[in-house]
């Protein structure tokens, strides 16, 4: 990898790992501003662990990004957001398809229109990390190139 | 050339001793340029960055497990159980003498206009809360924690977690692998005891077994908590790992035999074949549905003519005024603990929780787990296990329970909790 790469990927590193911090404290705050949402549930302290530890595992690869051994912080980090992510995303299809009634006669299946706001926001703050997370496969697919 | 008088058996260091001096002898270590799957795989069992990583993994394993669980169970089958199934049997089998209505459908106060609560789980008959409990809340967990279960080991992290959790697991006498039987047993006990023949020796696997009997909720079990008592769960888990090593640590101490090292083969990082997972998953839902399914009609069955004859009764007033002495659960709550000696998952659902505070509902969980395990795997132990060994993991057991049951009670007692 070149050396603008490499200074963009420590740019990265220390951006994910600035916000990744960031929404981890959220998340123990846990609240809800706009279309951000950090409210309770039974994992919530375990988001905010798994946010803060990406946070800093991505701060420790911003130096000499160039190296294999400091990629792959970032790239765990990463999968680490995809996956609290992912079970956002999980969450949201399992609410959106029952209808949620309980009385005979009623439909077994969400409206289209309930279907569609299960997705609407406020989000999970790993959502708001997942897409800039996922510049992590540049960087895998330059050094792949590079070798 | 080595030369090895075999006088004697080498103890497990001087195994590895010579397992040194062959490799320095034999072994080149080249230039070696590790890939970005290389470096994946040594970064997550390093512990500084694994334990972070290892705990990303448990989250999502636990989320999908709940969310799974959840979107067929309360999205649907409570409905079909609640709204359909069971007022149509109740009408249906109506004629039926009190005594078989009982057993077959439930208490017929359950189905009374001005009954408060869920008829899924108060009924309490084979054909009600027997099916509800294995069809409706058990087998979506169960399916939900054997597909994670077969991801993890198919793209290989499994091995690796073991690898993690080694240090911890040596200083309680068992080694890395002995996370796979415990694992397992999270969806069914039964697979559990038997993937502890992973483990070296005998002393490993009683102990194994003995920790996995009374400290690891099944499937079932958490299926049940998930859907009754979700903001308790993660206190439940903590306080079981707690015992786990704390016990395990106990009976490493005064079990005799050897806890040996092992050289553990890490395989590659992979991604999954669909199929496989798939496969596997099938093969042990099956073995679930062949194995646990008729030990719950059953249990339903025993508890209904325990109910029908006046028996649980009887038994319950009779252990009342111990069990709340020693454990601190109410009066109320004495008959679901008597239930839980044939079926934990139906003691759990039993349980009169809104009549109880938090740490009432906390420490009954907590009992029902430690308690006698379930039927089907006191069959394995009786399989895997010698006499010597069955009779002191039931020791075990009892110690157990009044042990770690007593001390939470104090717990509760001090913090004034109840």
């Amino acid at each position: 990898m070149d050396n603008n790469v490499t200074k963009f990927g420590s740019m990265f590193a220390a951006i994910m790992g600035i916000a990744a911090l960031g929404f981890g404290i959220m998340e123990f705050v846990g609240e809800e501003w706009g279309p951000l949402t950090a409210e309770g549930g039974t994992f919530t302290a375990w988001r905010a662990i798994i946010l803060l530890c990406a946070g800093v595992i991505y701060l420790s690869s911003v130096t000499n990004f160039i190296d294999v051994r400091q990629i792959v912080k970032a790239v765990a980090a990463s999968i680490m957001i995809w996956i609290v992510a992912a079970m956002d995303i999980w969450a949201m299809i399992a609410a959106s398809i029952p209808s949620g009634a309980e009385e005979a006669g009623e439909p077994w299946f969400a409206s289209g229109a309930d279907f569609l706001a299960a997705y609407g926001p406020p989000y999970m703050p790993a959502m708001y990390l997942l897409v800039p997370s996922l510049v992590i496969i540049y960087f895998i697919t330059r050094r792949r190139i590079a070798s | 050339m080595w030369e090895v008088k075999v006088e004697r058996a080498l103890t497990a260091d001087e195994r590895w001793d010579l397992v040194d001096k062959i490799t320095k002898e034999v072994v080149k270590v080249g230039a070696y340029k590790p890939g970005l799957r290389d470096a994946l795989a040594s970064l997550t069992v390093n512990p500084w960055t694994g334990i972070p990583f290892a705990i990303a993994v448990l989250y999502g394993f636990w989320t999908f497990f709940g969310e799974f669980a959840g979107l067929f169970t309360d999205g649907f089958f409570v409905r079909i159980f609640g709204t359909h199934w069971i007022p149509w049997l109740s009408g249906a089998l109506e004629g039926l003498p009190d005594w078989l209505f009982t057993i077959l459908v439930g208490d017929r106060a359950v189905f009374a206009e001005d009954f408060v609560g869920d008829p899924c789980f108060a009924a309490g008959g084979v054909l009600t809360t027997g099916l509800f409990m294995p069809f409706a809340v058990v087998l979506w967990a169960v399916i939900a924690l054997f597909l994670v279960l077969a991801i993890l080991e198919d793209t290989g992290y499994l091995p690796r977690l073991a690898v993690l959790v080694d240090t911890v697991l040596h200083k309680i006498g068992l080694h890395g692998f002995a996370i796979v039987p415990t694992l397992v047993s999270l969806g069914c006990n039964v697979p559990g005891v038997t993937a502890t023949r992973l483990l070296e020796t005998r002393k490993q696997r009683f102990m194994m077994i003995a920790l996995l009997g009374v400290f690891v909720p099944c499937g079932a079990q958490i299926g049940m908590m998930e859907e009754l008592i979700p903001g308790l769960i993660g206190w439940v888990f903590l306080t079981l790992a707690i015992g786990y090593l704390g016990f395990g640590w106990v009976l490493n101490k005064i079990w005799p035999g050897e806890s040996p090292e092992i050289l553990m083969d890490v395989p590659p990082y992979r991604a999954p074949q669909w199929s496989n997972i798939l496969r596997k998953t099938w093969s042990r839902t099956r073995h679930f549905l062949m194995v646990a399914v008729p030990f719950v009609l059953l249990g339903c069955a025993i508890v209904m003519v325990l109910y029908a004859t006046g028996a649980m009764d009887t038994i319950a007033s009779g252990l009342e005024g111990f069990l709340a002495a020693v454990f601190g659960v109410p009066a109320d709550a004495t008959a679901s603990l008597v239930v839980g000696f044939l079926r934990k998952d139906l003691a759990i659902g039993l349980l009169p929780i809104d009549a109880m505070t938090n740490y009432q509902v906390f420490i009954s969980v907590i009992l029902l787990t430690i308690y006698f395990p379930c039927l089907a795997t006191f069959a394995m132990l009786l399989r895997e296990l010698n006499w010597k060994e069955i009779l002191a993991t039931l020791g075990f057991l009892i110690v157990t329970i009044f042990v770690f049951g007593g001390i939470l009670h104090l717990i509760g007692l001090a913090g004034g909790w109840y």
